[in-house]
């Protein structure tokens, strides 16, 4: 059925066959690894890390890289937070409000890019700049602690081991399935991506479909934040720090290709969870994270040194 | 739908009046009008860098003319891009290949008109009309086929189907036949006629004669962005007119003397195949010795240049330098051991790096030499070992440190060739040396270029000019299709030379005589 090999896209049959042995292994050397609780932190970090991932997978989906994925998060989050404890919005608006903020944020960068012509990796790199001085001047570092009790509450609830911050991605993938895959907007920001010459040459604006990668991916990330937000209690001004590296290792050793135009999101997915298998194996372990860091710097390279050599045997047959 | 529907019994008339369009200084089109009327074949041709293609980029939306302007049934027509002449009803086959390679043969084909059902895309509806594209041409190719999986035939059989499926008034097709079997050619030719039937205005761009005397109405000829025949009834054209049409006749060339008798062969290819998919290529380079490699855009003449210096892989045959075969890795080894040089034909791309100096440029090649014990180089040292070399190819610079980007297209090419001089090369590869130069300095270029195969260097020059291949080399080698289709001594009489040259290619073209796979079979 090829709609469905279609959704599923590339090959993630290695993925996942990593992620099963190295469940198994991690059971037989940790006995806290098969704990409920384990397993529930486990993804619950993956929850928001999958949507990082997808924010930076629908920029390569269009050829085109988003530095300012974690600092847009982050800016989101302190806003959610700020309208929560100072303005004392309810959720059911301020839950909308911020992930407009994303998208808003994500029609900058992507305007820009278009516009100007500037290198969209200079335009993220500076509005991330901007992004993340906006986040520090309104907070001065400092977080929101009024988050409604209720909306903690749910970042901590679960089901058996399932937390339901799961459900986003959950929910998010097939969505993102459905648009590249199954509608015109979809496809044309593949075409793009994949040789932005010829799709121009069929009357397909590139620079809508840049446009429209950037909102997507700022409001994913926005959404990303919100997660974050319910995960940690708090509204942090540093929340999304960290997200660059995973932002990128996920849809790559997902097997997105780096020059645009192929994706997998299941492949995506799966390598978020990989990657959070391998952190909190090494954690189990008692080693020392830096070296968590490390693991996964290698990590990637590997998974881009084995594509690359398959891709030049491929090219040899 | 609507345009579908318009269709019917509309046609549409375009016109061209005075257009006119510069690329850095240089006219590619220089006040060209012309007209295509509905239910013709119009022949567009002309030598490499005639104007073809930039006429055809402005036809379609890609490119906006300097001035002068393109009219649709009499109505001045402006187009911001592609998608806009597209809906004006202009569909367009162009040189390069233009589809996406991870896309499946039906969603290339439909991809500007995706079909949906309330909204998703309807996939059985996409390989359901790309099926009927791909039938117009007789095409067994699966819709579902990914494109990258297609030979390159394929892929433009698959580019024709799409343009022909746009149901447009106006279709324009930029060497259609490139890379694709005769039986392919005829069963577009037989689309072709029944659409100019329809009374679709149709403009055909190619350089293969046969093709055009056989189904075209009328020809219009551009040489150096002008007009040299416009839309004239094909049956009052020789075949021979046409060849002089496109050649035209050149008054300005250097006298370049043979200057003494060839010496010992220094660079021998015997039945050299490549990664970039040459098929048994024989030429003989010698001492003393400027030898000419002729061929279209896209005979593969710089890729074989650049499997010489190391950066395409030879696969079959072999190599031979002084007379002892040798592998050579990458253009260091090749300078650096072997001593060959290759000027670019990528002046900017290639030759240079712009916003360096012109002494940097041309001691880029001898820093392992001047650099002092240490492995420093000192700009005195550089300088010295510059100097004679910009002085003796007179470079118009200010100074050694002005920046390469700030000269002139004529000296930035004599500092790329300085470069090559200054590492004492003895096999130099100069490929299209004078494009996009003014007439003075291309004198200039050639009289240099032929001074130093009299010291003794071993040119292999690269051209699609004619008069400058004529007046400047002592061999002809014929490239067509990443083979040598023949070979010719230089009389350098420009009449007979230049027919000689045409009749081997287009000879190559014709289905009997040596075509690709006579040549690939050893």
């Amino acid at each position: 059925m090829t709609a469905v090999r279609r959704a599923i896209g590339g090959d993630w049959a290695g993925l996942l066959a990593v992620l099963v042995l190295g469940g198994v292994a991690a059971a037989f050397l940790s006995p806290s690894f098969l704990t409920e609780f384990n397993i529930y932190v486990m993804l619950r970090s993956a929850s928001v890390a999958v949507l990082v991932a997808f924010s930076q997978m629908i920029m390569l989906a269009v050829g085109q890289m988003n530095l300012s994925v974690g600092a847009l998060g982050g800016l989101v989050a302190v806003l959610f937070g700020g309208m929560l404890e100072r303005l004392g919005l309810p959720l059911i608006i301020a839950i909308p409000l911020a992930l407009l903020v994303g998208v808003a944020g994500g029609l900058i960068n992507g305007v820009l890019t278009s516009r100007t012509g500037v290198n969209g990796f200079i335009v993220t790199l500076a509005t991330g700049s901007a992004f993340t001085g906006i986040n520090l001047g309104l907070t001065e570092s400092k977080p929101f602690h009024g988050v409604p009790r209720e909306f903690v509450a749910l970042g901590d609830s679960h089901w058996d081991f399932i937390p339901a911050l799961l459900w986003p991605p959950l929910i998010v993938a097939p969505l993102l399935g459905v648009f590249l895959y199954h509608l015109k907007a979809g496809r044309w920001l593949l075409a793009v991506g994949g040789n932005p010459s010829a799709a121009q040459l069929s009357g397909v604006s590139a620079d809508s479909m840049v446009i429209l990668a950037h909102a997507i991916s700022g409001g994913l990330s926005g959404l990303a934040a919100i997660l974050a937000v319910a995960q940690l209690g708090a509204a942090q001004p540093e929340t999304g720090a960290g997200w660059l590296l995973v932002s990128f290792a996920g849809p790559i050793i997902g097997g997105a290709s780096l020059a645009g135009g192929s994706v997998s999101i299941t492949g995506a997915f799966l390598a978020v969870l990989v990657i959070a298998l391998i952190e909190n194996v090494l954690v189990l372990a008692n080693v020392d994270p830096y070296w968590v860091q490390f693991m996964l710097g290698a990590l990637i390279m590997l998974t881009v040194g084995i594509n690359r050599w398959r891709a030049i045997r491929a090219a040899r047959t | 739908m609507a345009r579908h529907s318009r269709r019917e019994n509309l046609t549409m008339r375009l016109g061209v009046r005075n257009v006119t369009k510069a690329f850095a200084n240089i006219r590619a089109l220089d006040g060209v009008s012309m007209e295509f009327a509905p239910g013709e074949i119009h022949a567009l041709m002309g030598e490499n860098g005639a104007g073809k293609s930039t006429l055809v980029k402005i036809i379609t939306g890609v490119q906006r003319p300097d001035a002068g302007e393109l009219s649709l049934d009499g109505r001045p027509a402006a187009f911001a891009s592609p998608r806009d002449a597209l809906a004006a009803g202009i569909g367009a086959v162009h040189q390069e290949r233009n589809l996406i390679p991870l896309f499946s043969v039906g969603e290339n084909i439909m991809l500007e008109r995706l079909p949906t059902k309330s909204g998703v895309i309807d996939y059985a509806a996409i390989d359901r009309r790309a099926r009927e594209a791909l039938d117009l041409l007789d095409l067994g190719i699966d819709t579902r086929t990914q494109v990258a999986r297609l030979s390159v035939a394929q892929m433009q059989l698959v580019e024709i189907a799409k343009a022909l499926s746009l149901n447009a008034r106006v279709l324009l097709l930029d060497e259609p036949t490139a890379s694709i079997t005769d039986h392919e050619a005829a069963a577009l030719f037989a689309v072709l006629n029944r659409l100019k039937g329809e009374g679709v205005a149709i403009v055909f761009v190619s350089h293969k004669l046969d093709e055009v005397m056989a189904i075209s109405d009328r020809v219009t000829v551009l040489r150096d962005g002008r007009l040299a025949a416009s839309g004239e009834p094909i049956s009052q054209v020789t075949r021979s007119r046409l060849v002089s049409l496109m050649i035209g006749r050149e008054e300005r060339r250097a006298e370049i003397a043979r200057g003494r008798a060839p010496g010992e062969t220094v660079l021998e290819l015997a039945g050299v195949a490549t990664s970039y998919g040459h098929a048994n290529v024989n030429l003989v380079l010698r001492r003393f010795e400027i030898l000419g490699l002729y061929g279209l855009v896209g005979a593969g003449r710089t890729e074989l240049a650049k499997a010489v210096i190391g950066l395409g892989e030879i696969t079959g045959g072999r190599l031979l330098v002084n007379g002892r075969p040798t592998v050579i890795h990458n253009p260091h080894e090749a300078l650096t051991r072997r001593r060959i040089g290759y000027v670019s034909e990528d002046r900017k791309g290639e030759g240079l790096i712009l916003s360096h100096p012109v002494g940097t440029n041309v001691a880029m090649t001898i820093w392992r030499r001047i650099a002092s014990v240490l492995r420093l180089v000192s700009p005195s040292a550089e300088r010295r070992a510059v100097k004679p070399f910009v002085d003796r190819l007179a470079i118009k610079a200010t100074s050694l440190s002005q920046l390469v980007a700030a000269l002139s297209g004529g000296n930035q090419q004599k500092v790329s060739i300085a470069k090559w001089l200054a590492a004492e090369t003895h096999i130099l590869i100069v490929d299209e040396p004078t494009v996009g130069i003014d007439i003075k300095t291309k004198v200039e270029l050639h009289e240099l270029i032929g001074g130093l195969s009299r010291q003794g260097v071993a040119v292999l020059l690269i051209s699609s000019d004619m008069a400058e291949m004529i007046a400047l080399a002592d061999r002809i080698v014929v490239m067509h299709d990443f083979g040598v289709v023949g070979e010719i001594e230089n009389d350098r009489r420009y009449e007979t030379m230049s027919k000689a040259i045409m009749e081997k290619i287009h000879g190559a073209d014709a289905p009997q005589p040596i075509g690709h796979d006579g040549l690939a079979s050893p």
